[in-house]
């Protein structure tokens, strides 16, 4: 330590920039030479990015001088900032010198270690491809030998600000991202991926239908916030209104420093007080008693109420039946709502929402994971395994009801088919009631392990039970419902059937709750007669 | 007790059989463990113990022969068996997403305990396993002790005739190594049964009135301390005598091995 006292003046003068930028290139070709299908990953992933990138780049070079190319060369840079806002906190292990706590023993002040930082996540992937998408934008608006100049100062501070938002963003995070919340938020971003494409499919749609005109009212907007501000100066300056380019790029440069001052506030601070993933907040378990206080005494009494608030408990806290729910809510109501919307849909499409959250039925126990033990050493009979599936029947009843019968009713409101009302509804409730019987069953016959990091959903071996499980079982669930598709057919067609269409409704909750019945009744012996099978499927991964 | 003419065997296996594809884990082993001792399963990794004490508590499904706990047929009486066994197994999961006492309230009330009675109980028990502090934090966020300590809570909660623990003692620090002890000491002098398993033979020596001694899938040993230690002076002595790995002398080789440069 001596030495260093002598050698560390030194040190804090020389540049540590070429340094931090070298170890990320060395981190780079290391993580290259570890393996060679992820060496194959990482080339294809980059010439996909690229080619996308480029792809992108020569659609905006066509579009150059259309009428609202503005817009979407706009609209354009505000999605990839948010891509760069959000990346970090889905995908945390990615970049190693993300985590500036590594860095924390060694003698670095805040100022140059965020120039260093800044520079090092300047290379890379992600910046390429964010460098060609940017030239895309900016050129595609420039015009004139001004709007060139001020293109390439737009170009520096939008990818700048796209940079610095991800390392801001992550500074900030990095406790929850290093802690099981975090990793419980990682699990949930396949969700947000899933979503977001069923919402940019639409969103396309309906640009396709309604042309870019659409995208006005948005760059209305988005003109003024960094970086697709500094897009938009660019916009400005081939217009001739020089004030207004002068703001946005001031207002650009002013979110950068900005950032970077947050940025470099985080840094001290983590790199000064300890490392807090030892310490759990106490307050937020005590949140979360108090959140479900109140559920338990609106629940029945005994084995019943109890599974019903597990289940929903878990619904609410356990990463992979959250990111399993939301997807199957979302999707249940962007399909038909969706297309209602652009008056494309049919009112029959709201069985969708009953159709995906009755998958949440299947597999129950490989929900639980090999926790199953404690179930199955309180299932001495039948009866105790046919209260248990009902209890877990009823609390996603409880959940799905009322949502099933709320998207109908929207989609229905939505397209002006009231008359259609009694009969789709009556439909997805039998739908449902199939839905929770074959799911039952299912659940006793073909269990699976469902693992409980990544992004699997089966573990490995598995995937011909899960499919069975699923597949057959939806299968199952369409043809239990035929006759009530046919006496909806046959309201449809016959002559005097629509005046009889309102009776599909007690008819098929009636033949619904029926079917759940029966399917429950057949579930329960086989559960009881097989939890040692079961436990030891779900126990796997 | 309600042991239906079982005599004092808390627990009777004859002839057990578990086989993993070509790997026999359980060898047809033959087992009488008395009712009201401290019973120790122990043996080296992978002798079979968490296969048996699974069979036994009716979690695994054996190839081949009978179990009996408190005279009643773990596969053909669950209901007498479940009832009256409390169990912590070793590698499985607790349904982690639930805090501490919500978890000991789901189990006692799965159990059919009315809901008053779980809640007394369960605030004693976290009280006595120095849990209450942590009562209202996720069982994700506990440390190994805190897992294990609410395991043994939940298989104390309906009071059951036979507690089985498979390691209960693994990667437990030692303050809660004590109190899971003084609660189990408290638990069998009341007249219950506890079983374990463990492979540290000082801690079976300190606890155990009762020993088993398991390897290869088979019980090499069985009886009270006194008689599996036998001539030996230590448990540990007689132990590695029993499953042969006393012949290995280490003297002679590694001969360059301390002592400074030669």
């Amino acid at each position: 330590m001596s030495a260093g006292a002598h050698t560390s003046p030194a040190a804090g003068t020389a540049p540590i920039t070429p340094v931090v930028v070298r170890l990320k290139l060395s981190l780079l070709r290391n993580g290259l030479r570890q393996s060679g299908g992820r060496r194959a990953a990482y080339i294809t992933s980059a010439v996909v990015a690229l080619l996308f990138a480029a792809l992108q780049l020569t659609g905006f070079l066509a579009l150059r001088g259309h009428a609202h190319i503005a817009s979407v060369s706009v609209l354009a840079a505000a999605v990839l900032a948010l891509g760069w806002a959000v990346m970090p906190l889905f995908f945390p292990g990615g970049d190693e010198t993300l985590d500036p706590t590594r860095l924390v023993m060694l003698p670095l002040r805040p100022r140059p270690l965020v120039r260093a930082l800044l520079a090092a996540s300047l290379v890379g992937i992600g910046p390429l491809f964010t460098v060609l998408l940017l030239v895309g934008c900016v050129v595609s608006v420039a015009h004139g030998a001004a709007a060139y100049a001020v293109a390439v100062l737009a170009l520096a501070l939008a990818l700048l600000v796209c940079v610095a938002l991800a390392r801001a963003v992550a500074a900030a995070n990095i406790r929850l991202l290093t802690s099981r919340k975090g990793r419980d938020l990682a699990v949930l971003s396949g969700l947000v991926i899933a979503i977001g494409a069923q919402l940019v499919n639409f969103g396309m749609q309906r640009l396709g239908s309604a042309g870019l005109a659409q995208l006005e009212p948005a760059r209305e907007v988005l003109q003024w916030v960094p970086p697709a501000s500094a897009v938009a100066a660019v916009d400005a300056t081939s217009r001739g209104s020089y004030g207004i380019a002068a703001a946005q790029l001031a207002l650009t440069a002013a979110a950068l420093v900005v950032l970077l001052g947050l940025w470099a506030r985080s840094l001290t601070r983590l790199m000064t007080s300890p490392d807090a993933s030892t310490l759990q907040p106490a307050d937020a378990a005590v949140r979360e008693r108090s959140r479900s206080g109140g559920l338990a005494r609106l629940l029945p009494a005994g084995r019943t109420g109890t599974v019903m608030e597990r289940s929903l408990r878990y619904v609410w806290r356990d990463p992979k039946t959250k990111a399993a729910w939301v997807t199957s809510l979302a999707i249940g109501l962007i399909v038909p709502v969706f297309n209602a919307l652009q008056g494309t849909g049919s009112p029959y499409f709201a069985c969708f929402a009953a159709g995906m959250l009755g998958i949440q039925m299947y597999n129950q126990f490989g929900q639980d994971t090999s926790a199953f033990w404690m179930v199955a050493l309180t299932v001495s009979t039948p009866r105790d395994a046919y209260v248990e599936l009902r209890g877990r029947a009823l609390a996603l009843l409880l959940i799905t009801l009322p949502y099933a019968t709320l998207v109908t009713v929207v989609t229905t409101a939505l397209l002006g088919g009231w008359t259609r009302l009694p009969e789709v509804l009556g439909l997805s409730f039998a739908l449902l009631g199939a839905m929770l019987a074959t799911g039952a069953w299912t659940s006793a016959r073909f269990p699976y392990s469902i693992p409980q990091e990544g992004y699997k959903n089966v573990a490995p071996g598995q995937a011909g039970l899960a499919w069975i499980s699923i597949f057959g079982g939806m299968v199952a669930a369409a043809l239990l419902c035929s006759p009530v598709i046919a006496l909806l057919i046959w309201a449809n067609v016959s002559a005097n059937g629509h005046t009889w269409a309102w009776l599909l409704l007690p008819t098929g909750a009636a033949y619904g709750a029926t079917l759940t019945f029966v399917g429950l009744r057949l579930a329960a012996p086989r559960t009881a007669a097989r939890l040692p099978e079961i436990l030891t499927a779900v126990s796997k991964g | 007790m309600t042991g239906a003419g079982a005599g004092s065997a808390a627990v009777r296996v004859q002839g057990l059989w578990k086989r993993f594809g070509q790997q026999v884990a359980v060898a047809g082993i033959d087992l009488e463990l008395p009712a009201g001792k401290f019973i120790g399963l122990v043996g080296p990794n992978g002798a079979g113990k968490t296969t048996t004490l699974s069979m036994v508590t009716g979690l695994l499904r054996p190839d081949q022969g009978t179990v009996e706990v408190v005279g009643h047929d773990v596969w053909r009486d669950p209901v007498a068996v479940k009832a009256r066994i409390g169990v912590l197994p070793e590698g499985l999961r607790l349904f982690e997403r639930l805090s501490g006492r919500e978890l000991l309230s789901y189990s006692g009330r799965l159990r059919g305990l009315p809901g008053a009675e779980v809640d007394r109980r369960a605030t004693q028990l976290l009280d006595v396993l120095d849990l209450a502090g942590a009562q209202h934090k996720l069982v994700v966020d506990y440390s190994t002790g805190m897992r294990k300590k609410i395991g043994l809570a939940t298989a104390l909660l309906h009071n059951p005739e036979v507690l089985f623990l498979d390691e209960p003692f693994e990667g437990v620090d030692p303050v809660s190594a004590q109190t899971i002890r003084g609660v189990l000491e408290r638990y069998t002098a009341s007249g219950a049964t506890v079983v374990f398993s463990s492979h540290v033979m000082e801690l079976v020596e300190s606890l155990c009135d009762w020993v088993a001694v398991m390897a290869a899938g088979r019980i090499r040993a069985q009886g009270t301390l006194a008689e599996v230690r036998g001539e030996a002076p230590t448990l540990q002595r007689a132990f590695l005598e029993l499953v042969g790995a006393q012949g290995r002398d280490t003297a002679s080789d590694l001969d360059w091995l301390g002592g400074g440069p030669r």
